[in-house]
């Protein structure tokens, strides 16, 4: 017997059979080999049956002969189905254009949500969202990735110290950490001054408290610079010494200037492949040529595609080329002292607060060894040399 | 005589040889399940079909399928499915 359910697929009808001897057309037609199946009588002089589709030519010579006439009543299965489909395309459109509507709609961005943030940070965190595009109705794939949006918003926005980004379906999640910026701290506690380091006096500003020493005295570390006991000896008060202490301090640093130096660096050239990602096989919609680059770096970045709450497998991949070269810097050995200078000095301001001063700048040694120049760099620099130190009072 | 000659030669074969029946002997085949299902394997064409009469030429005689609700779940030249409500099986010897 043959499989009946592949005639879903061909396609079959449903035939109705008139008139005597509808037994012998059946007859007729099995020995022809058709494929007949489901007969039933209906009334005294009609059979229905079904037959294939493909079969028709052949009932057709048979009706010739036959006494009987056929009525096709209905036809069933795919080809048919296909047939009602394209009559009433509309629904079909309408169904596909919703499909795509929700597709695109689950694309995009529908809310941003700031939380545990300050009014202040928020806005800022909104307005600096908008300039970077994350805005509501935007398309997420013209947006920066999560990762990038995180990255930028915490370099350019100094009150945070750490800001989540989570992409929630359609939703931008923003958790964030704002730095305490710490408040002064009221020093109530009875404290003297005294230096960090060693330093010769440059200037001195007492707000409270005694000064022990002078402008141009040459102090050591821990020494006593300002008391907190003031008044005459048999009234003594013991007071929180406060005050700026500007000291002469000194820095000495060693740099290596090497004269010449390998870089890898981009040179501004890029292309990028757009790729249709279906699990591991790659499709690519843009971007065929290989731009031929002798040295480059690789950056792969893949979108899946979201509809409603879920991740569809089919994802876009943006590869993006960039080329490299090698560039190798040499300096003459002036240049190199001075590229020195300039290093040892920037790696020094990292150490000193915003208001300490270098005042002075001495080179002490210069050598060339190896093809590297070195360098030991003396510094004078004005910085605040008082800390406080808690008086512990006996009884 | 001489047909008579052949088919008795056959019998013995069948039941010399151990060979099926229907095969060597042109001899309908019917397979039942309960009442609801009729399998006819060498029938040699539909007769006539009602909701509660079937009936269907053999090589030798006819057989008549009586019962109700029948329908011919398929029909090829050799072979005959039908469903319903089966009550009797007659084989018609003419």
């Amino acid at each position: 017997m043959k499989n009946q359910w592949t005639n879903y697929y061909t396609g079959y009808v449903k035939v109705k059979a008139y008139g005597k001897g509808a037994e012998r057309l059946i007859n007729m037609l099995t020995r022809r080999g058709l494929h007949i199946w489901d007969v039933k009588r209906v009334g005294s002089e009609a059979l229905i049956f079904h037959m294939d589709i493909r079969d028709i030519p052949k009932l057709r010579q048979v009706m010739r002969k036959s006494d009987c006439k056929v009525k096709f009543m209905q036809g069933k299965g795919f080809p048919f189905l296909m047939k009602r489909v394209m009559k009433n395309s509309g629904f079909l459109a309408g169904m596909i254009a919703f499909l795509l509507c929700i597709f695109v709609l689950s694309n995009m961005v529908w809310g941003i949500e700031v939380r545990d943030a300050k009014p202040a940070t928020e806005h800022a965190i909104r307005k600096e969202l908008d300039k970077m595009g994350v805005k509501i109705g935007k398309v997420q794939f013209f947006v920066d990735d999560v990762d990038t949006i995180q990255r930028k918003l915490s370099d350019r926005i100094g009150a945070l110290t750490w800001v989540g980004v989570e992409l929630k379906g359609t939703t931008y999640h923003f958790r964030v950490v704002e730095k305490r910026q710490p408040k002064e701290v009221e020093k109530t506690s009875p404290q003297n001054l005294v230096a960090s380091k060693k330093a010769i006096i440059a200037d001195m500003f007492v707000e409270k408290g005694q000064s022990i020493v002078n402008v141009n005295d040459y102090v050591g570390k821990g020494q006593l610079l300002v008391s907190g006991l003031i008044g005459k000896e048999d009234k003594q008060e013991i007071v929180s010494a406060k005050g700026v202490i500007k000291g002469k301090t000194w820095y000495k640093a060693k740099v290596e200037v090497p004269l010449k130096t390998k870089f890898s660096v981009f040179n501004g050239d890029e292309t990028s492949k757009h790729f249709l990602k279906m699990g591991g096989f790659s499709l690519p919609v843009w971007g065929f040529k290989d731009p031929g680059y002798e040295k480059q770096e690789k950056e792969t970045t893949v979108r899946p595609f979201h509809f409603l709450q879920w991740e569809m497998p089919i994802s876009y991949k943006q590869v993006t080329l960039r080329s490299k070269e090698d560039i190798v810097r040499s300096y003459t050995e002036k240049e190199a002292v001075e590229e020195g200078r300039k290093m040892a000095k920037a790696e020094l301001k990292k150490h000193l607060d915003e208001e300490d001063e270098i005042v002075e700048e001495k080179i002490l040694h210069e050598s060339m060894e190896n093809g590297k120049v070195k360098l030991s760099i003396h510094y004078q620099v004005i910085e605040d040399i008082a800390i406080g130190q808690p008086i512990i009072q006996g009884d | 005589m001489a047909r008579n000659w052949g088919k008795k030669v056959k019998q013995l074969m069948t039941k010399t040889m151990d060979l099926p029946q229907d095969v060597m002997m042109d001899l309908p085949r019917i397979t039942m399940i309960g009442q609801l299902h009729i399998y006819i394997e060498n029938h040699r064409g539909l007769l006539a079909f009602t909701d509660s009469e079937v009936r269907l030429m053999l090589k030798n005689g006819q057989l008549l399928i009586k019962g109700n609700a029948f329908v011919i779940k398929t029909i090829l030249p050799e072979e005959i499915m039908l469903e319903g409500k089966i009550d009797k099986v007659y084989f018609i010897n003419e």
